[in-house]
């Protein structure tokens, strides 16, 4: 959505921009986008104290924790291996592993080594299955279940908490230039992600495989190092942000990622949504790790929009997920027929 | 004589389970894990025990089933627990100023309806079903949500849930006799008619079913209202039976009915699986359900063990797919030395 709107202000003002539009796309496109950029523009004037620096830096730190999970997960999508269902479920597995390693009194660098290596090895264990062939979407919903009992099975269902002056302040609570730092760390990931996706050779292959994966098999980058690697890196980007929250909280609970976390539903659903709000295919090939960030900061946006018109959860969730059914009909229909569809 | 039938037994039944090595695989399953468990717990093999058992069947197998067809059409229905969530609210709500049937058709209809829709639009837009269904996953939440007006809603009229876990025939309740009943009608859709034979057409060789002139639509729209249908009945079932219902609740159906389904025998490429598969492997989920239960585990274990039983299962069928691969190229190697050394030979004996 992000990316269609100022593309339809870009246009030239005659008449023939909406005849050129309506050629390109349908009418159903057009009018659904327009109806959807006039509500979002009446909304964002009549909400109270929207427009402000202060709403502002709340919005991107609402937005700092999904967008980095969001970031991770493209790089599973883009390489064409759908979506990982098992994100939150790594972060609490994440989560408890950090808190054990804090509370233990190892300090912060040795627990945050700790917990990335246990990513690490939940990333590289669902990356093998997939990568020898097996559905990502029924790996992933197994290993869900596992992380989830393992998480619980070793914090015994229990809050373990940490004490204070426990050296990740810094990460949850501080800040930087009047940022938090968590909004920092979000925007500089978002910045090496792109970087990383555009210019590596790493991050041409990830569009090599995702786009045509026989291609990318003939040339020797095989899908299995591919899986691998993504999968590694989704983990990751969910252990980064357990760490932060869990250094916000100085706690940590297996179910603080579940539901009613944020806005709407559960963590791994709202980041998939990101995800696919910001119209990454999911066929792969196509989308860009800073479109996953733009995604973020929108439906954070929607969301802050909607809390300060005074709606309840309900209502909050039902926009999510209208927006994302929403931009799932718009990008098939604009997509119609081309090779990034199917 | 007596030998001669008993070897005629023996032989027709390894010809059945060449014939159908996942099913013969699943019930072996069953058999163990029901096994197992029988030997490990005097209280597991008895009357009430199986009475549970079918009580648990009665929505895990309506779950099971649907998720079965989804997989046999070549696609995953993610929003299940979201539909079933929705149907539960709606009936629970409903059930005091409506009465309990009118209630539970309403919310059944509603539920077939998301399905009908769900399925036309896949099918329409030519997308993949986990794409859509992930949002409608999102967007029935925040229906229910609203639906529930961000409450739990209970019943205060509690003769319905009695009525629906009366005892029937020692082992069975009105409510698991109509889960039966669905089962059998949709085994004789899905064996005997046009329609059925579609779904599995359009599930195992995509390309080719559209190609003999299948409209990608009908099969689709069907599945898909089976499965809103199986989720409405089954989250009218729940709400009815505990007389609450909660519109974030539900989701762990997903999981459950994906391990069913798998242990049932269907292939993740579609085509392959039915109906006496989805019974079995919800069952046998049940078995593992209940009787970790009478061995004390906590909650949390289950889903793990779930998370493990659906890993290996997964494991197994890549496994198997990477032998079929690796015997194929094995078998067009032979081949080409086969047909190179007659060549050779040839050539050996014709003077130069």
């Amino acid at each position: 959505m992000n990316a269609d709107a100022p593309a339809i202000s870009r246009q030239p003002k005659t008449p023939i921009w909406l005849a050129n539009l309506v050629d390109k796309y349908t009418w159903l496109v057009v009018i659904l986008v327009a109806l959807f950029v006039l509500t979002f523009a009446y909304g964002m004037i009549t909400a109270p104290n929207f427009l402000t620096w202060f709403n502002f830096k709340t919005i991107i730190r609402d937005a700092a924790l999904v967008g980095i999970m969001a970031i991770g997960l493209t790089f599973v999508t883009l390489s064409g291996n759908f979506f990982l269902l098992s994100m939150k479920e790594t972060a609490a597995l994440a989560i408890v592993a950090f808190a054990t390693a804090m509370s233990a009194g190892y300090g912060f660098e040795i627990s945050f080594l700790f917990t990335m290596g246990v990513a690490v090895v939940a990333g590289a264990l669902q990356g093998i299955l997939i990568g020898l062939g097996g559905n990502p979407i029924v790996v992933t919903l197994g290993a869900a279940g596992l992380f989830f009992g393992i998480a619980s099975w070793w914090s015994d269902n229990l809050v373990i908490s940490f004490r204070r002056p426990h050296g990740a302040e810094w990460l949850g609570s501080g800040s930087f230039m009047g940022l938090p730092n968590i909004t920092v760390a979000f925007i500089l990931i978002a910045i090496v992600a792109e970087l990383v996706l555009r210019y590596s050779t790493f991050g041409r292959q990830v569009y090599l495989i995702g786009s045509n994966r026989a291609a990318g098999k003939a040339t020797g980058h095989e899908n299995f190092s591919m899986a691998i690697k993504t999968c590694i890196i989704a983990s990751a980007c969910s252990a980064f942000v357990a760490i932060a929250f869990s250094a916000q909280v100085s706690s940590a609970h297996v179910n603080y990622f579940s539901s009613s976390f944020g806005s709407s539903g559960d963590m791994t659903i709202l980041v998939i949504a990101t995800v696919m709000v910001a119209g990454n295919s999911i066929m792969g090939g196509f989308g860009s790790s800073l479109r996953s960030s733009l995604g973020a900061i929108f439906i954070s946006t929607v969301d802050n929009m909607m809390v300060l018109h005074g709606f309840n959860s309900g209502p909050r969730v039902l926009a999510v997920g209208l927006m994302i059914v929403f931009s799932i009909i718009v990008f098939a229909l604009v997509r119609r027929g081309s090779r990034v569809q199917e | 004589m007596s030998n001669s039938s008993n070897i005629s037994f023996v032989s027709k039944a390894r010809l059945w389970v060449t014939n159908n090595p996942d099913l013969a695989f699943a019930i072996l399953l069953a058999i163990c894990v029901y096994g197992y468990f029988a030997f490990s717990n005097e209280l597991f093999a008895t009357h009430r025990t199986t009475y549970a058992i079918m009580e648990r069947f009665a929505v895990l197998g309506l779950v099971g089933l649907a998720l079965t067809l989804c997989i046999i059409a070549g696609e995953i229905d993610l929003s299940i627990g979201s539909n079933a969530a929705l149907a539960a609210v709606i009936v629970v709500r409903f059930t005091d100023s409506l009465g309990a049937i009118n209630a539970a058709l309403i919310a059944i209809a509603i539920s077939t309806l998301v399905g009908l829709i769900q399925g036309y639009f896949i099918a329409y837009l030519r997308i993949r079903a986990i794409v859509l269904t992930v949002g409608t996953l999102m967007l029935l939440r925040g229906v229910s949500l609203f639906a529930a007006e961000e409450k739990t809603v209970m019943l205060t009229d509690f003769t319905i849930p009695d009525f629906i876990s009366t005892k029937m025939f020692m082992y069975f309740s009105p409510a698991s006799l109509l889960v039966i009943a669905v089962f059998v009608a949709v085994a004789l859709f899905m064996q005997f008619t046009r329609y059925g034979r579609e779904i599995y057409a359009v599930g195992g060789a995509r390309k080719e079913a559209l190609a003999s002139g299948i409209d990608l639509k009908r099969p689709m729209m069907v599945v898909f209202s089976i499965s809103g249908f199986c989720a409405g009945l089954g989250g009218c079932i729940i709400g009815l039976r505990s007389g609450t219902a909660q519109a974030l609740g539900l989701q762990y159906l997903l999981l459950a009915g994906t391990v069913a389904a798998f242990i049932g025998g269907v292939s993740i490429l579609g085509g392959r699986g039915g109906v006496i598969g989805a019974a079995i492997g919800t069952l046998t989920v049940n078995f593992l359900n209940t009787g970790l239960v009478f061995n004390v585990t906590p909650a949390f274990m289950v889903q793990l063990y779930l998370g493990v039983l659906l890993m290996v299962v997964i494991v197994f069928q890549t496994g198997s797919q990477m032998f079929d691969t690796y015997q194929r190229r094995q078998q067009i190697l032979g081949d080409v030395d086969l047909v190179r050394g007659e060549l050779l030979s040839k050539k050996r004996e014709s003077p130069i």
